[in-house]
């Protein structure tokens, strides 16, 4: 029975995975038959290679993914090591747990309101300080060397890592861990990084993994922040797909095919690097080295990280900010720091079709998030078996948990092509079940990689407790093991339905561009000409996902709050 | 030949379609040969009448499946009117299906035709020209009968005096999409900042290396900065008829004029050329926040649409250039396996009429030029056109002559890969 669910759901979710796959690995290998071509052959990578700047758009796309990754990474970790468990900077967390919510084009065209040289902080200082009555010719926003999108990515994902890193941390002892290491001589910070730190790492696997690959194949915000001559790869793949010359798509396809190839050997590089790393580590602790510093150095070291680590999640916040400004901004000329005359002119939306909007917005949100939920939960309960201490023996292949994290692999416009097929020939396009499904394919990857590590962290004898109190399967399940995962369980929730709430491709795709969301009109508002409409888009995408994070996230405080005191 | 023959077989093949799910297919051939019969023995003056309203019959409650780029909310509110129309006249529920890329509807009729569905398709109308149709036409994703020329309102152009209407990007259309409207390349500058615009590329060209960082254009191979390459090299070169055919050996040769241009002013574009807006809107907001202080658009309306948006400020004018700028036609398709060809076809009608070429026309609702010939309109018709309303930096008629025909599509490409390989590497 229990292989029968997780094989179900598997079935479900690989299908259109599949016929996705074949999608992009077919053309990319040359095979097209309705474009003229059935015969396999490498020509579309020669072809690829052979594209002027493609080898300065992989190394863009590395350099700016790998480069965000491992920065929000070290920053994250820092922050956690200066702030956790002083009281007084809780609200420093509450302030950047939310952008975690916030579509990352959003992101984007905050920063871009913002530091462009027309932005809110040119105008904040022209012409007074600088003379300028016009923006000046400045190479930003986006600049040359993809410092810009790395930026935005970091704002973004560094408050995941934080997220993360906390409910990672709720699973350890921190203090008594830090306790004892201090005992033995080790500063806070030194005692942190040896310590905690590696216990963490391990729990993080997955985290860093979602991060390094969205940023590796991120297209939304590198069209905003990325330079274009020539953009990054992703970008490239996606131009391939919208052009006009339908022959191009091998072209394409082929690409898509070396991104997965990178990505893969890029997440080979992380495990490599953090092995390496454990190694020093256990190398350092092995000299008994306890690296001290001078007490001055130390606070002087701590406050110049933070400042670095707040950085970009305010310029994010400023960006936001500057973005709601242009969405009530009826007049806003350079180089005024404040609209001259306020409106709704940007919005273009009547209130009819906005509630429509909204509506169907949260009901697709809310939907594929539950039913991610579930899916994920029944595959991680099914899947533990009923002693959770022996590796269950499993008959589904770990290759085919694999598969799942596909979609968020492969870029979306090839991936979809052939999801589109599958969906024509099912008879099944353009119907909510359908949109429902692709929603689904890349919600439960993200509810997956959010909550299994904190599942299956679980501490057992919470269990087994209950099970010597005479609790049955069942119960245990419900009334033990649920209310103690109940906040990783409401964040990933929450997650899933952001993750829900930006996609724009899979809801066009499947839904024959006649289901509207908040996002689809939000991306058609931003090909129209305003910067006014372009801050109503913003402000429209980030209006639900935020909403449901701060709910998911009060829920967590009130509802949970007693069981605090557990760790998982 | 009668030009409603094509009409009349549209139904019948459509209602052999669905008679032979039924499984009554030879009641569907004698309604074939009846169709066929008519268009040959001369019936047709009695006969038109009737399969116009049989045509209107089977259009009536068909729900029509528009797909067209849906980003301009005064082109959004026309199409409105539009749906509004055919409800009242013909009873047939337009739907606007809202792209963001025409690619979107092209990617989904390949991926029906991949998936074998012939019939039922999502998309009944879409809007396209130039590379666009070359490719649903090539790949026989468009309905191949000479549907559009035998639209009753066709009869109001004059393909003659505008060989636009039957060439798409020198491509012959075939009766196989319906003429929309006409663009044309027309430049805006702020009036704020620069007194006299300079009307040619010579003149562009000193002038961005006087004024450095004022000026760009989207990268190609965006549809409007790709236009702009071509309206330099047109400008540029000495033998502007060699582009009317396809490129041959001697391309280089003919291309390094525009390449000359563009090297002497790409250090002198916004950014020094290291980055290009995206597409035209991003091109539009620069020229709002006075970034630049030239930008273009394919849409002769585009400036005052703009200014009366609060995109633009209101000193933006537009001008175009003494030697004429590229002028092109945008039209509409039926895809192959459309739901409701009748009712599709009855809305490219209605799209060609009178009412709604004039409607179209006023800059206070699109400001797209018609597609119409003024020497075919009574007096009255005439007057009604003379009496729209202009924006304050829209051009007249006679201000937006000389047109410049397109190139052969293949110098496009070669541009546009000649581009990347100098400037985006």
């Amino acid at each position: 029975m229990q292989n029968g669910v997780r094989l179900t759901i598997l079935i479900v979710l690989i299908v259109p995975v599949l016929a996705g796959l074949a999608g992009i690995f077919l053309p990319g290998l040359g095979v097209f038959p309705l474009l003229g071509r059935s015969e396999i052959s490498a020509d579309a990578f020669f072809e690829l290679f052979a594209q002027p700047g493609i080898y300065h758009a992989i190394c863009l796309s590395l350099w700016t993914g790998i480069v965000a990754t491992i920065i929000s990474y070290l920053l994250a970790m820092t922050l956690l090591a200066c702030l956790f468990g002083a009281e007084s900077n809780r609200w420093l967390f509450r302030l950047i747990s939310p952008l975690l919510s916030v579509p990352h084009i959003t992101v984007a065209i905050g920063l871009m309101f913002l530091l462009q040289p027309s932005g809110w902080l040119v105008r904040a200082v022209s012409p007074a300080l600088t003379g300028w009555d016009r923006p000046p010719n400045l190479n930003i926003v986006p600049d040359e060397y993809g410092l810009m999108l790395i930026v935005g990515l970091i704002a973004k994902e560094l408050p995941f890592f934080v997220l993360m890193g906390l409910s990672a941390l709720s699973q350890i002892d921190v203090r008594g861990y830090l306790a004892s290491s201090a005992a033995l001589g080790y500063g806070r910070l030194a005692g942190w990084f040896l310590v905690i730190q590696p216990l963490i790492a391990r729990r993080l696997r997955l985290s860093v993994l979602i991060v390094l690959v969205f940023s590796l194949s991120v297209v939304d915000m590198a069209i905003i922040l990325a330079p274009n001559t020539p953009p990054p790869l992703s970008v490239m793949i996606f131009h391939w797909f919208q052009d006009p010359d339908l022959m191009k798509r091998f072209v394409g396809s082929a690409a898509a095919i070396c991104q997965l190839g990178l990505i893969i050997l890029c997440c080979a590089g992380w495990f490599a690097l953090s092995h390496m790393i454990g190694k020093l580590v256990i190398w350092i602790v092995g000299k008994g080295w306890r690296l001290g510093s001078p007490r001055q150095f130390r606070r002087f070291l701590m406050a110049g990280l933070l400042i670095i680590c707040l950085l970009p999640v305010c310029l994010a916040i400023a960006g936001m900010a500057s973005s709601l400004l242009w969405a009530f901004a009826d007049v806003w000329r350079f180089p005024d720091f404040l609209p001259q005359k306020w409106g709704l002119g940007g919005w273009q939306v009547n209130s009819g079709l906005f509630a429509t909007l909204v509506m169907n917005s949260l009901m697709l949100g809310l939907l594929a998030s539950a039913l991610s939920m579930v899916m994920a939960i029944c595959w991680l309960e099914l899947g533990s078996g009923h002693s959770p201490h022996s590796k269950a023996p499993n008959s589904v292949p770990a290759a085919g948990e694999f598969m799942i994290y596909l979609p968020l692999l492969v870029p979306q416009t090839a991936f979809l092509f052939g999801l589109q097929i599958l969906l024509i020939m099912l008879k099944v396009d353009g119907v909510f079940i359908s949109i429902l499904w692709a929603h689904c394919l890349f919600v439960f990857p993200y509810i997956m990689l959010s909550l299994s590590e904190q599942w299956r962290q679980f501490d057992i004898r919470y269990d087994q407790c209950a099970m010597v109190l005479g609790t049955d399967r069942w119960g245990r399940f419900w009334r033990v093991k649920l209310p103690i995962l109940g906040v990783p369980i409401l964040i990933s929730f929450a997650i899933g339905f952001a993750v829900s709430a930006a996609l724009y491709l899979p809801t066009i795709f499947a839904g024959l561009g006649r289901f509207q969301t908040l996002t689809t009109e939000a991306v058609l508002l931003a090909s129209a000409a305003g910067r006014q409409t372009l801050g109503a888009a913003a402000f429209m995408q980030m209006l639900l996902p935020l909403t449901i994070f701060i709910v998911a996230e009060g829920l967590a405080r009130v509802r949970y709050r007693r069981f605090s005191a557990f760790r998982l | 030949m009668n030009a409603f023959t094509f009409l009349r077989l549209a139904p019948a093949i459509n209602l052999w379609q669905r008679t032979q799910q039924a499984g009554r297919t030879a009641l569907a051939i004698l309604w074939m040969l009846a169709g066929l019969l008519g268009g040959l023995t001369g019936w047709s003056s009695v006969a038109t009448a009737s399969t116009a309203q049989q045509m209107e019959q089977a259009a009536k409650g068909q729900t029509v499946y528009f797909n067209a780029w849906g980003g301009s909310p005064n082109i959004n509110s026309y199409i409105g009117w539009v749906a509004e129309q055919v409800k009242a006249r013909y009873g047939i529920t337009l739907e606007h299906v809202k792209l963001t890329d025409t690619a979107e509807a092209v990617s989904r009729i390949l991926a029906e035709k991949v998936a074998g569905k012939t019939a039922g398709g999502s998309v009944d109308l879409i809007w396209v020209n130039g590379e666009n149709f070359a490719t649903l036409s090539r790949e026989g994703l468009l309905r191949t009968d000479e549907w559009a020329f035998d639209l009753p309102a066709f009869e109001l152009t004059d393909p003659e005096a505008l060989p636009g209407l039957v060439t798409d990007f020198a491509l012959p259309t075939e009766g196989r999409e319906s003429p929309w409207g006409r663009a044309q390349l027309v430049f805006g500058y702020d009036s704020a900042y620069l007194a006299s615009p300079p009307r040619s590329a010579a003149a562009l060209k000193d002038w961005i290396k006087a004024n450095p960082g004022r000026f760009s254009y989207p990268r190609p191979p965006d549809f409007t900065g790709s236009s702009f390459l071509k309206q330099i090299l047109l400008e540029t070169t000495d033998d502007i008829a060699r582009f009317q055919t396809p490129p041959s050996d001697d391309a280089d040769q003919h291309l390094a004029p525009l390449f000359d241009w563009l090297d002497e002013v790409t250090p002198s574009l916004w950014r020094g050329g290291k980055t290009y807006p995206a597409n035209y809107t991003e091109m539009v907001r620069l020229l709002g926040d006075g970034e630049v202080t030239i930008a273009f658009a394919f849409n002769p309306a585009e400036f005052s649409n703009a200014i009366s948006q609060q995109i633009l400020p209101d000193t933006v004018r537009s001008y175009i250039h003494e030697q004429g700028t590229l002028a092109n036609i945008h039209f509409v398709a039926i895809p192959f396996n459309a739901s409701a060809p009748e009712g599709a076809m009855l809305v490219a009608d209605f799209l060609l009429s009178f009412d709604a070429q004039l409607r179209k026309a006023n800059s206070e609702i699109w400001g797209d030029p018609t597609v119409l010939s003024f020497a075919k309109f009574n007096d009255q018709q005439k007057q009604q056109f003379n009496a729209l309303p202009r924006g304050v930096a829209s051009l007249s008629e006679a201000e937006l002559s000389p047109a410049l025909a397109e190139p052969h599509p293949d110098w496009m490409t070669l541009i546009e890969q000649k581009w990347q390989a100098r400037f985006a590497q």
